[in-house]
């Protein structure tokens, strides 16, 4: 089974080993960042942790599942149309999807809908170019799809069991992120990693967008709903 | 480190993160009080996948304070006059919508998707 032998490989020498310390160190990342603006600014802000705690969490979270797909896309650096597609697709989906979902919930629809389609579409068109331009334009289609619908989704269940929906949903697409690094997996297994990189990259990129999107929360325009 | 050992730090990250956040949810104390001893009472329900009733009469200057009933789902729950800048949501029919319209005329009130409207007659 190919399923098992890559739950062994998650502790083996291949790019496969390095996913849970990515995942570590993202969260360390968005956490000690989080930690520091709590202390120095967010402190002040009346209500912080009702009304941005659950959404920065899980933000970090999302961040922390899709950062290891993208490091082990680069590991291999080409692959076929076919996988560069799905891999354009999910990852770009699943970026705008959150982005879009986490900053709908607190800002709107207009904010969170522009803000996760340009997470996804730089998220899916990174990933996705990986494999030719079919990949490239599965990923930018994906996240403008993804941007928008996960602030709308967000919009729409304000009234309605929003918190336990965010759960579900990160839940959810970490189940999806978990499926789509065994088939890199499967598709990969036979080759070896043609790029040998340390983790600074990774904590770049996280430190990047959970700024972004922590700021965007807290000081970014609102719609009418959420003044 | 060894994986077993992320694992668990990345446990205990998510655990403690959680735990924080959830014990702290629902604490938030904003809330909205009316000072006026006169106010108009309206309430709206929902009838045909739209407010019920959709056409209501004010007079201007004089506190509306607005229940959407049990009936109301979703995002009718946000109620919105979009030409006043007026949009509040009321997540039960305890949490009143309440604001004063100064202006005579007739606006447009929806809900924040725009799926239900209708309209505020203010004389």
């Amino acid at each position: 089974m190919s399923f098992k032998q890559f739950i062994k490989e998650l502790n083996g020498d291949k790019v496969e080993g390095e996913l849970i310390k990515t995942i570590l160190y993202s969260l360390l990342t968005s956490f000690i960042l989080l930690g520091i603006l709590y202390y120095f600014k967010f402190r002040e802000i009346q209500n912080f942790i009702p009304k941005y705690g659950l959404f920065i969490f899980l933000s970090a979270l999302s961040y922390a599942i899709i950062i290891p797909a993208m490091r082990q896309i680069r590991a291999y650096k080409q692959m076929p149309c076919m996988s560069g597609m799905m891999i354009g697709m999910t990852t770009g989906m699943i970026a705008g999807f959150l982005a879009g979902y986490i900053v709908g919930a607190t800002n709107g629809m207009f904010v969170g809908g522009v803000f996760g389609m340009i997470i996804g579409i730089l998220i899916g068109i990174w990933t996705g170019s990986c494999c030719g331009v079919m990949g490239f334009m599965e990923g930018m289609m994906a996240g403008f799809m993804g941007g928008w619908m996960g602030a709308m989704t967000s919009v729409m269940l304000l009234n309605d069991h929003l918190n336990a929906a965010s759960i579900i949903i990160v839940v959810v697409l970490s189940a999806i992120m978990i499926s789509l690094n065994y088939m890199i997996y499967k598709e990969t297994k036979e080759r070896k990693r043609e790029s040998e990189e340390d983790f600074m990259l990774d904590i770049i990129i996280t430190a990047i967008l959970i700024s972004i999107t922590t700021w965007l929360m807290i000081y970014g325009p609102r719609s009418a709903l959420f003044q | 480190m060894k994986n077993t050992t992320s694992l668990v730090v990345i446990a205990l990250i998510v655990f403690i993160g959680g735990y924080v956040v959830y014990s702290n949810l629902g604490s938030n104390n904003s809330g909205s009080d009316i000072n006026s001893e006169e106010v108009q009472k309206i309430t709206l329900g929902m009838k045909n996948y739209n407010y019920y009733p959709n056409t209501i009469r004010v007079k201007a200057g004089i506190p509306v304070e607005l229940t959407l009933d049990s009936s109301v789902r979703g995002c009718y729950r946000a109620f919105t006059i979009r030409q006043l800048g007026i949009s509040q949501i009321s997540s039960s029919p305890s949490d009143k919508i309440i604001f004063t319209l100064t202006e005579k005329g007739t606006y447009s009130f929806a809900c924040s998707m725009g799926m239900g409207y209708g309209t505020i007659i203010v004389e």
